[in-house]
């Protein structure tokens, strides 16, 4: 029958044996961009936009309120603005160049990339772009580069960064007496050196009855080989989204305990609270500094916390609900980032000394201080105000402690105590106004989901509603994809 | 005129099948083909196949 077909309409097989070839060799082709079997593909986007193909990888930025209208370049105008990625298949690297011409104020030094590490947490792993302070301190000299490396001195004390990291591991810097944490500052850049207190204090267990809500982070200094946290949670049941809690101990990074709890509730949007409970315990652990990380969404709130060490700091951010009366806490940063969750939660707070308003509700305002005290008290008269700072926060002073170096962030000032600057930064190179930036992460555990990678530029002070014009014009994304070829990923199956 | 008219009817064939391929592996593995291609143009193409064809008949 074919073989009649054949003969008879030869011209018919022709053309039908051409159509088929195309098919097959479309499908072929877009297989070949699905499987990418040679592990490496780049995905690109530039703007202006012409006539556009295809949807792309590279999707628009948002929220639209933080990017000006009918530009020919993207504008940015707010912090943090989003984007994602769509790739057809997982990858383990990218390597990130962003295009941008920068008309930045001073008061806005910092420019971030981040990439989407938890969808739960909202953890964004941020790696610089352009950092404006290293910038002026490279461009003043008393510093050496050692391959990604940037270290700075004031005095020139150490001959390289080998030397120097030598008398960090054994605590003592030269130049240095208060302590590693009074005159090393960092960025991007994870320094390791033993932490110790700064005088030896006695702090009974804690118990802590401020109701906390939303993931939270929070540092513990164990003295005595033994550690047990008992968390008390409740579950508002007010998102459909199912609400698993993971409580995870880390030293210097790595997992110590992982305690999980899973959302059974088969109608988690029903309104009514659930209570819960979940214990950490830990009976054989080396003296130090851990961390605890909480993972529960905003729908979950730390009804109370029972730490059978007394030194435990809050890292970052605070976000303290169902009070009963005045709220007082401790932190020790020079400046607070409140933002009023409800418009009842509007108060005039008190900050280190000083009356500040938080006037507008779900607007973040930044409260800056001039005091020199290594501590500083906050007072709200109403719950319901995230707090957040580049610090940590306690409940009482005598629990607050801060393990981690300064950071050369934007509220970052070079102080005569500061003697010493570790970086792994390199300053984007600037062509005709536009300035090249590259930055790489590790996609392995990073958020995906469908297909999509999650990023975000951060401009910290950046906001749209200042007035004061500055913006950020971006030309073009490109992302360089590094993944497993199809000849590994056999071996692997085989 | 016979010849025109048969090769036509295969052009719309052709985007027919094209169509359903490509609608197929849209299913299959959502994106993979409208991250590079707007598939509007495919179905323009056949909605052009399937009018020029039945004014010919």
């Amino acid at each position: 029958m074919f073989s009649a077909f054949l003969t008879k309409r030869p011209f018919l097989f022709k053309l039908r044996l051409f159509f088929f070839s195309l098919i097959l060799v479309f499908v072929l082709a877009f297989l070949y961009l699905k499987i990418v079997p040679f592990g490496r593909i780049t995905y690109e986007r530039h703007w202006p936009s012409g006539l556009k193909s295809g949807q792309g990888f590279i999707y628009d930025f948002s929220p639209a309120e933080r990017l000006a209208k009918d530009e020919l370049y993207p504008r940015l105008i707010g912090d943090p603005v989003y984007f994602s990625l769509f790739t057809p298949r997982p990858f383990n690297s990218a390597v990130v160049t962003i295009v941008y011409r920068d008309h930045l104020s001073s008061s806005t030094p910092l420019v971030e990339l981040g990439l989407l590490r938890d969808k739960v947490t909202r953890r964004y792993e941020l790696k610089p772009l352009d950092n404006k302070i290293l910038d002026t301190l490279m461009a003043a000299g008393g510093w050496r580069r050692e391959g990604e490396t940037i270290f700075w001195q004031a005095n020139g004390a150490y001959a390289d960064l080998n030397a120097f990291q030598a008398d960090l591991d054994a605590g003592q810097l030269k130049d240095c007496s208060s302590g590693p944490n009074a005159c090393l500052a960092v960025y991007n850049y994870a320094l390791t050196f033993p932490y110790n207190l700064p005088k030896e204090t006695t702090v009974s267990p804690l118990e802590l009855k401020q109701p906390l809500r939303g993931a939270e982070d929070f540092y513990v200094y164990v003295s005595n080989n033994q550690l047990r946290l008992d968390f008390n949670f409740v579950d508002l049941n007010q998102d459909k989204a199912p609400d698993p809690i993971t409580v995870n101990l880390y030293r210097g990074g790595e997992l110590v305990n992982s305690q999980f709890l899973p959302d059974d509730n088969p109608r988690p949007a029903s309104g009514i609270s659930e209570n819960k409970s979940l214990s950490l315990k830990e009976t054989n652990l080396s003296p130090g500094v851990y961390k605890v990380e909480v993972k529960i969404t905003d729908d979950v709130v730390i009804k109370n916390l029972k730490s059978s060490v007394g030194k435990l700091a809050f890292i970052n951010k605070v976000w303290p609900v169902s009070t009963n009366g005045d709220l007082k806490l401790f932190t020790d940063a020079n400046y607070l980032q409140a933002k009023a969750f409800t418009p009842a939660s509007l108060q005039t707070l008190f900050f280190a000394g000083q009356d500040f308003s938080l006037s507008v509700p779900y607007e973040q305002f930044t409260f800056t201080s001039a005091s020199p005290a290594p501590v500083k008290e906050i007072k709200l008269t109403k719950d319901d105000v995230i707090l957040e700072n580049n610090g940590v926060f306690s409940w009482s002073a005598i629990s607050l402690f801060d393990p981690t170096l300064k950071k050369v962030d934007s509220h970052f000032v070079l102080t005569p105590a500061i003697k010493y600057i570790v970086a792994a930064y390199q300053p984007p190179s600037e062509n005709e106004g536009w300035k090249t930036a590259q930055t790489e992460f590790d996609l392995v555990g990073a958020y995906r989901e469908n297909g999509r990678y999650g990023f975000l530029i951060s401009i910290p002070g950046l906001r749209a509603e200042d007035g004061t014009g500055d913006y950020l014009e971006i030309k073009e994304i490109k992302v360089e994809l590094t993944g497993r070829t199809l000849w590994q990923k056999i071996k692997a199956l085989l | 005129m016979r010849r025109a008219q048969l090769i036509a009817r295969e052009i719309f064939y052709f985007f027919t099948l094209l169509t359903i391929v490509s609608l197929i592996l849209e299913i299959i593995w959502p994106h993979i083909i409208l991250a590079h291609f707007n598939l509007n143009w495919l179905f323009s193409l056949w909605l052009l196949s399937a009018l020029f064809l039945l004014s010919k008949k």
